[in-house]
């Protein structure tokens, strides 16, 4: 079953230009997703690329410019804020910066006891053996209950912020870059902690990040993102072995290898920055190796590639084999 | 290959914040050299004291930081014993650094031309015009599109790729033979990291000296020529970066290298979490530093030695057992 359904999802943003000639940007645009039931589906992309925004919308905390949200077949998108706010429980969202979304006035037991209180699924009388349930379950001691956040680590900060939106019993987890501030010991602790919660608990999970090794690590599938565009989706364990859109390839190609002979493999290096988006086509357009005149034409839908496995492609062009990647169908 | 001579060589480093009984210190004993055409990296978790050795070659640790022990000699120069004026003709002349937060490492209210031309014009004595003759150069060589336009340019108006680009041109402008780096692809996204990784590449190739502070190992694999790890304020192991990679000795580098995910992973592979955090006091630890956390600890009751001058140095006891 599907447990989150997004269709046509765009926002637009205006940066600037005047009041008759104002300037757009389309932060998200036109987004396809559809996240299964138990899954881990990871987002990648530079800066910039929409994919936090794709959160802020899907979490409700900003209304799409258009398309359509649906949470196990309920449109949420369109909803009043009242109820909405019912059904917030389901859906759950942990941010990259556990020191600001932590209230620094409150003692952890009340951060994690809140919610649950607000929305009626604890008393205050048991309100304190959840809490010592849940600080167990993300791998915290009982005695950290009294501790305020500054008198937390940043991993152990994000350890809370996991078990306030874990104690709701979500359907529905948002996860926006939550090990990119940590230290790479800590990363790893964190990252195994999700991977055993996902087992234990059955979790659907958004997990956003930069890091495409510690996004592919917790996934089971992946979509890649450029310019507010969803470009490639594949299984996570096989996506970045056989890319089938040129900047996949090129994100794999920039990640850092360790192994000496590997190095020396010819790699896909993209030219200029992200930001300048050409006035028709494919997003990638200008900065893509392989562009052709046909790509000005591109519309950049998603499509099957070859060999299947709900493979989706967004680059028209064919990346043939000894380019690393798979063929279009 | 040619005679490389050291350029800089630290030894025996002791940094201490704050004085008297109050003091803590958080730098002991740090060893480390840096040739000319070589970049070396020092790896470690925050609080590891990689950035404040960092900072005391180019004279400037924080009010309350100082040196209490060692040496650190560049181009034949002990830079500890020159006066603040001495000091100032080094540093942004023959060395130079570069900061992780491009964001406030360039003056937001000063176009690029002039922050590019001003160390020019003070250490070389260059006019104004053969200053910007030179940064125009500079800025085109570390790959910045249209360089004349973005001299005229606020720092606000470049991509963070692009600032960081301006910061090693600026720290270039001088000629140094080093570069010290702190960081500087952190803060940056995937294919810009990329390409400034190439650019250090290129740099070291032509002759700097770079000494490369970070925190991840891609990066080392990637860049290093030597690296040094960095633990609790001591050094603990270092090696080329070949022999590092693939035969890490001291159980901190086997841990730091088995807790980074790779893109290849199989699917069965779990990540090592080290246990714990780096200590926050960990000058007043007897014994090794590490062994709370190490798995392979028994008996490390006495503080490891470290040879400096070794092949591969490695602070661990049991060094053949690990």
């Amino acid at each position: 079953m599907n447990m989150l359904e997004i269709r046509g999802l765009r926002k637009r943003y205006r940066t600037g230009g005047t009041l008759l000639h104002p300037v757009y940007l389309d932060a998200v645009d036109g987004v396809d997703l559809t996240v299964r039931e138990g899954e881990f589906f990871g987002v990648v992309g530079e800066s910039g690329c929409g994919k936090s925004t794709l959160a802020r919308l899907i979490m409700g905390i900003e209304a799409p410019t258009a398309g359509e949200v649906w949470l196990k077949g309920q449109r949420i998108d369109s909803l009043p804020e009242r109820q909405r706010r019912r059904l917030r429980p389901k859906f759950q969202m942990v941010f990259q910066d556990s020191g600001s979304s932590l209230n620094p006035r409150k003692r952890v037991i009340d951060l994690i006891a809140e919610p649950m209180l607000y929305h009626r699924m604890t008393t205050r009388r048991e309100a304190k053996s959840r809490v010592a349930e849940l600080l167990a379950l993300v791998g915290l001691p009982e005695d950290m209950m009294d501790r305020y956040p500054h008198e937390l680590s940043g991993g152990q900060r994000q350890r809370v912020c996991l078990a306030r939106a874990l104690g709701l019993k979500p359907e529905l987890l948002v996860l926006d870059e939550p090990v990119s501030a940590l230290d790479v010991s800590v990363q790893a602790q964190i990252l195994n902690l999700l991977r055993d919660l996902q087992a234990q608990l059955k979790l659907t999970c958004i997990f956003i990040g930069h890091g495409l090794a510690a996004v592919r690590y917790v996934s089971q599938r992946m979509g890649v993102m450029y310019m507010g565009r969803m470009v490639e989706i594949g299984d996570a364990q096989t996506l970045f072995r056989t890319p089938a859109h040129p900047y996949t390839r090129a994100l794999v190609d920039a990640a850092p290898v360790m192994d000496a002979q590997k190095r020396e493999a010819p790699r896909t290096a993209l030219s200029g920055e992200l930001g300048r988006r050409p006035e028709s086509g494919c997003p990638l357009l200008l900065r893509c190796p392989y562009a052709e005149a046909a790509c000005a034409r591109e519309d950049g839908a998603l499509q099957p590639v070859q060999g299947g496995g709900g493979h989706l492609s967004a680059c028209m062009r064919a990346m043939t084999p000894d380019e690393g990647g798979a063929a279009r169908a | 290959m040619e005679a490389r001579k050291p350029l800089l060589e630290i030894r025996d480093l002791d940094i201490a914040f704050g004085r008297g009984k109050k003091a803590v210190q958080c730098a002991d004993g740090v060893s480390l050299t840096v040739n000319a055409g070589e970049i070396v990296c020092v790896v470690g978790e925050s609080g590891c004291g990689k950035s404040i050795t960092a900072l005391s070659v180019m004279g400037l640790l924080p009010r309350q930081g100082h040196v209490t022990g060692g040496s650190i000699r560049f181009d034949g120069r002990e830079l500890l014993t020159l006066t603040e004026r001495e000091m100032d003709k080094v540093r942004g002349r023959d060395m130079a650094m570069i900061f992780q937060d491009i964001m406030y490492s360039l003056n937001p209210v000063l176009t690029i031309g002039l922050q590019m031309t001003e160390g020019m014009q003070r250490h070389l004595g260059m006019t104004r015009e053969a200053a910007q003759a030179r940064a125009v150069q500079l800025l085109g060589k570390v790959g910045i599109p249209d360089p004349a336009g973005a001299m005229r340019r606020f720092p606000h108006q470049l991509s963070g790729g692009q600032r960081q680009r301006v910061m090693i041109a600026m720290a270039l402008a001088c000629g140094p033979k080093l570069l010290i780096a702190d960081e500087p692809t952190t803060a940056l996204d995937m294919t810009v990291q990329r390409q400034i990784l190439l650019l250090l590449r290129q740099l070291r190739d032509e002759g700097l000296g770079v000494l490369l502070i970070t925190h991840d190992v891609g990066v080392v694999a990637e860049l290093a020529d030597r690296v040094v790890v960095m633990y609790a304020g001591q050094c603990v192991e270092a090696a080329d970066t070949q022999t590092l990679l693939t035969h890490p000795q001291h159980p901190y580098t086997q841990a730091l290298m088995a807790a980074v995910p790779g893109i290849d992973d199989p699917k069965e592979r779990r990540l090592y979490a080290i246990p714990g955090a780096v200590p926050e006091r960990y000058d007043t630890m007897e014994g090794c530093r590490f062994a709370p956390r190490c798995p392979h600890a028994e008996g490390c009751g006495k503080q490891p030695g470290y040879d400096a001058e070794a092949a591969h140095p490695v602070r661990c006891e049991r060094r053949e057992d690990a």
